[in-house]
């Protein structure tokens, strides 16, 4: 029994990105992952999927599958839900926006709350931001905002910062300057060179005198805390090259959505006295991808309406929300999220087709079930990094139906039935 | 009449300024994608009595297909929203996509539009290396056309580092490996060293022979490489050169200097309206700009019209973003790109009351009408820094037509007019030859694209068919017929179908010892494998060299 070792994978576990991961197969399945990574081994597990095509429960040719599915949507075109779910290759993602402009569907993406805000607020002010090697090449002062990379983004600190040698920054972590913010129950790392606490009543007004003080308008007489946040700037207007860092995905804590704006503010205010970044932490599954994708065939990142036959962009009244009040007569969910139980029922009571990795096992009980390929396990193509570099995928198995394919079958049988007024 | 493999447009005024045709009344023959000299009788044909046939137009500098571009598109929502565009009907319901315009339209939105312009091949100017793959995926869902783009170079890391030890010869290697791994078609240099100077905390780098402090390598030695390196290894462009001091009081001098480092090499200088300012304070440079090019024939410019109305700069000129930003007060989007480049974005307004958008206006109208040589003064926008290139019509009829121009020379700010050759009266009117050589004939042949602008037998069957019209503007903004590789796209002056276009890229040869540094540079310092960086499986094959 010999071992293929397929190197250089590129792993979506989380937002990180990593391209440089050892697969090892035996037999079809993925027995080790080297570097090892917590979130990497959950995500790849042993790579093994159910192929399976499913009506109602029961088996199904996935022609006859595919039929069914494009007569159920083109029978609700105008009235339908494409919901983009994660692992997905970004060719992937272009084939089920695709089909949402043919449906006049609603898009609605695995784009959180907490990330959404960042959007918006990226949209009404712009941003200072950088890719993540120039993070690393570059970055002298690091502030972590109420986050640790460690849990959620694991290979962050020794891949990105602090902790590697760059171009600018010979001696690694020593070259570095950390400053840990603890909001609340968001705690910042350990070990940081500076740690000040904040309560999560606090942050805002926190922000707020630290853009104060690099405007030398700060009050003189500060209650601790503020004094404490408001005493970093020094720092951060010393460094060489600043970085924010901040996760945008949701956590256990309810997140002040002025948060990221006031992080916004802060580091493109911060480009005056020297350079700086705003680096926004987001989870795998190639996220950041459907929000580009999206951007390039609508001009919008999320929550897309094409019912009037063009993009119209509704970030108040996504699509899940409209779900649960009854918006929408068939629904498309490209992969196998968890919804909500509202959720979860509003999608037993129309026409649900779930085409993508695990769509079998749905918790939502599509009538109709078409098992793909997991971008990066089994799909090759393109996924994003969190920072939106593009990364090639390199599948280490090779999978039965990719999500390109399923979906390319889809399109083929709506046009068969001819373009729906 | 579509997917003909013969079609014989017939009793059409031609101007073909390539073949020396200029308006003389004669068949274009097509056949299989490629113009003939001759199809037998009874070959299907088009009637283009009384029409004017063109080669399709080429776009030599761009932004429509990037991260950049992509960025650019999500700072604009209000835009988009002010401007659906819903799917084109097809013939025979042929699936087409619905999208949404605005300055930085959606991709198949801007491919349609390009083609409804009778433009049928364009390039994006400014890629960053890493991001390439972004590129051709967005240049996938751009039908109608055939695209490309330019790789930049001029602030990369590990070529700063190989000019900095004086190794040309590696250099040259280097930028020939960057072309074949990211399917470009040429180089581009944006503020050689300005971007690395921003991002290092010099903020920028403002003279030829200022030393970029990091690097000890001034913008002199990073235009001299890779201009050599562009003409050594013969690509079909020459090196396409955006300055230092995009957009400063008195940046005709580094332009110039910048002009004189390369004396003798071939060069094209982009976005030249840009960099054509007198100094110190606001004038126009335009006069010893238009002299210098008018007597060096290595060296081409397009002209980067600014066009009164909404635009957005984006660009990978970091630092002149910042300064627009600082300047405007408008949102600004600044992304540090590791080890490559740039991207900075700010949406701006060009208000033709306002002095300065007007003698931006006026330094652009002045290099198109101080031209001497059509050949190499290129019609461009800079889409969409200087305007949407749905403004060329307007632009053409501009160039075309001294009472137009006049009338709207009235109208707009004259305070920093004094001393400009346009207000002092430039009576030259353009010619439809002419304005075939500024939109197609030329950019093609700068490009080295020897199929394209032209309409002699084995160039591409792209053609564009005008009905004449006393309005120019109208007449250029809705022509009659456009044909892409033999294929009707426009037919009465409607969209009809939208074939893909093909990827025009470069893969030349290097020396293979550039390798074991190079991997070793990507090991220390990338975020992204060496094996994983190279963009894979580009659907076309590369431009034979």
């Amino acid at each position: 029994m010999t071992d293929d070792r397929v190197e250089q994978v590129t792993c979506l576990g989380c937002g990180c990105g990593c391209d440089d991961i050892a697969v090892t197969v035996r037999e079809g399945r993925i027995v080790d992952t080297s570097p090892p990574c917590p979130l990497g081994r959950a995500w790849f597990g042993d790579g093994s999927v159910p192929w399976q095509v499913l009506r109602g429960g029961q088996p199904v040719a996935v022609e006859e599958a595919l039929t069914e599915a494009a007569e159920m949507l083109v029978r609700s075109r105008g009235r339908v839900l494409v919901y983009v779910g994660v692992d997905l290759s970004s060719q992937a993602q272009r084939s089920a926006i695709a089909l949402a402009d043919l449906l006049h569907a609603t898009v609605d993406t695995a784009t959180s709350e907490t990330a959404a805000a960042g959007l918006l607020a990226g949209q009404r002010r712009g941003r200072a931001t950088a890719t993540l090697g120039e993070i690393r090449n570059r970055a002298d002062v690091l502030l972590f905002w109420g986050v640790d990379p460690v849990l959620r983004y694991p290979r962050f600190h020794s891949r990105y910062a602090p902790e590697p040698t760059g171009v600018g920054i010979p001696e690694g972590r020593a070259g570095r300057f950390v400053i840990a913010v603890n909001i609340g129950a968001d705690r910042a790392p350990p070990g940081a060179d500076a740690t000040i606490t904040l309560e999560a009543s606090e942050e805002i007004g926190a922000l707020s005198l630290m853009r104060a003080a690099l405007r030398d308008s700060r009050p003189a007489e500060l209650p601790p805390p503020f004094k404490q946040a408001a005493d970093l700037l020094p720092r951060l207007t010393g460094a060489r090259y600043a970085v924010l860092v901040h996760d945008a995905e949701p956590t256990a804590e309810p997140r002040n959505p002025l948060r990221v704006e006031g992080l916004i503010a802060l580091a493109q205010a911060l480009n005056g006295p020297t350079r700086a970044a705003l680096c926004s932490l987001r989870a795998g599954g190639n996220r950041p991808g459907a929000e580009s994708v999206l951007t390039w065939q609508t001009g919008y990142p999320m929550a897309v309406d094409y019912s009037r036959g063009y993009p119209r962009y509704e970030p108040g009244l996504r699509g899940l929300n409209r779900l649960e009040t009854g918006g929408f007569s068939a629904a498309l969910v490209v992969g196998s999220p968890d919804f909500s139980a509202g959720t979860t029922s509003a999608l037993a009571r129309i026409d649900t087709i779930a085409i993508g990795p695990r769509a079998t096992q749905a918790s939502f009980n599509p009538r109709l079930a078409i098992d793909t390929g997991v971008a990066g396990i089994h799909d090759g193509g393109t996924g994003y990094r969190m920072d939106e570099v593009p990364l090639s995928l390199r599948p280490p198995l090779r999978g039965q139906r990719s999500t390109v394919e399923a979906l390319g079958g889809l399109v083929k049988g709506i046009r068969l039935l001819g373009q729906p007024a | 009449m579509k997917g003909l493999q013969q079609l014989r447009i017939v009793g059409g005024a031609v101007h073909d300024p390539t073949n020396g045709i200029d308006g003389e009344v004669r068949d274009v023959c097509i056949e299989n994608g490629r113009v003939v000299a001759a199809l037998p009788d009874g070959a299907p044909t088009l009637d283009a009595g009384g029409m004017i046939v063109m080669a399709g137009g080429v776009d030599i500098h761009s932004h429509l297909a990037s991260s950049s571009c992509n960025h650019a598109r999500r700072l604009l929502p209000e835009e988009h929203a002010a401007e659906p565009a819903p799917a084109p009907l097809l013939e025979d319901g042929a699936p087409a996509r619905s999208g949404t315009g605005g300055t930085v339209p959606s991709t198949f939105t801007t491919g349609y539009r390009y083609a409804g312009l009778g433009y049928t091949t364009v390039f994006d100017a400014a890629v960053a290396p890493i991001m390439a793959r972004h590129s051709h995926a967005e240049l996938e869902d751009t039908p109608c056309v055939d695209g490309g783009f330019f790789a930049l170079m001029g602030n990369d890391e590990f070529l700063l580092r190989l000019i900095a030890s004086g190794e040309r010869g590696r250099s040259r290697d280097y930028a020939a490996w960057l072309l074949g791994a990211t399917g470009a078609y040429a180089i581009k240099i944006v503020n050689p060293g300005g971007i690395e100077a921003w991002k290092s905390g010099q903020r920028n780098l403002n003279g030829l022979d200022e030393t970029l402090t990091t690097h000890g390598v001034t913008p002199r030695a990073i235009l001299e490489t890779l201009a050599d390196a562009a003409n050594q290894l013969g690509l079909p462009h020459p090196v396409h050169i955006h300055c230092n001091n995009l957009g400063m009081p008195g940046n005709v001098a580094v332009t110039l200097a910048s002009m004189r480092a390369l004396a003798g090499r071939r060069a094209h200088f982009t976005h030249a309206q840009f960099h054509a300012y007198g100094g110190p304070g606001w004038s126009s440079g335009a006069v010893p700009l238009m002299e210098y090019v008018n007597s060096h024939a290595e060296l081409s410019i397009d002209v980067g019209q600014v066009m009164f109305g909404p635009a957005a700069t984006i660009t990978a000129d970091g630092p002149v973003e910042y300064l627009l930003h600082k300047s405007s007060g408008r949102r600004w989007v600044n992304i540090d790109i590791e080890l490559e480049t740039g991207c900075g974005i700010v949406p701006i307004l060009y208000k033709d009351k306002a002095a300065v958008s007007a003698l931006q206006w006026a330094i652009g109208l002045e290099l198109f009408l101080l031209s001497a040589d059509p050949w190499r003064v290129v019609l461009s926008t800079d889409h969409p820094n200087g305007g949407s290139f749905l403004s060329y019509p307007a632009l053409i009829q501009l160039l075309m037509d001294r009472t137009v121009r006049g009338e709207r020379l009235k109208q707009i700010n004259p305070k920093l007019l004094a001393g400009s050759a346009l207000a002092d009266g430039l009576t030259r009117e353009y010619t439809l030859n002419e304005i075939a050589i500024i939109t197609r004939a030329g950019p093609a042949r700068l490009l080295g694209l020897q199929q394209k602008g032209h309409l002699g037998p084995g160039a591409d069957a792209d053609v564009t068919v005008y009905s004449r019209d006393p309005d120019i503007a109208r007449m250029f903004a809705t022509p009659r017929y456009v044909i892409k590789a033999g294929t009707l796209v426009v037919e009465e002056g409607q969209l009809r179908r939208a074939p893909a276009g093909r990827r025009l890229h470069v893969r030349p040869g290097y020396d293979d010892a550039l390798l074991p540094g190079l991997q070793k540079h990507f090991q220390a310092y990338s975020t992204v494998a060496f094996d994983n960086y190279p963009v894979r499986g580009i659907r076309d094959e590369p431009i034979p060299l």
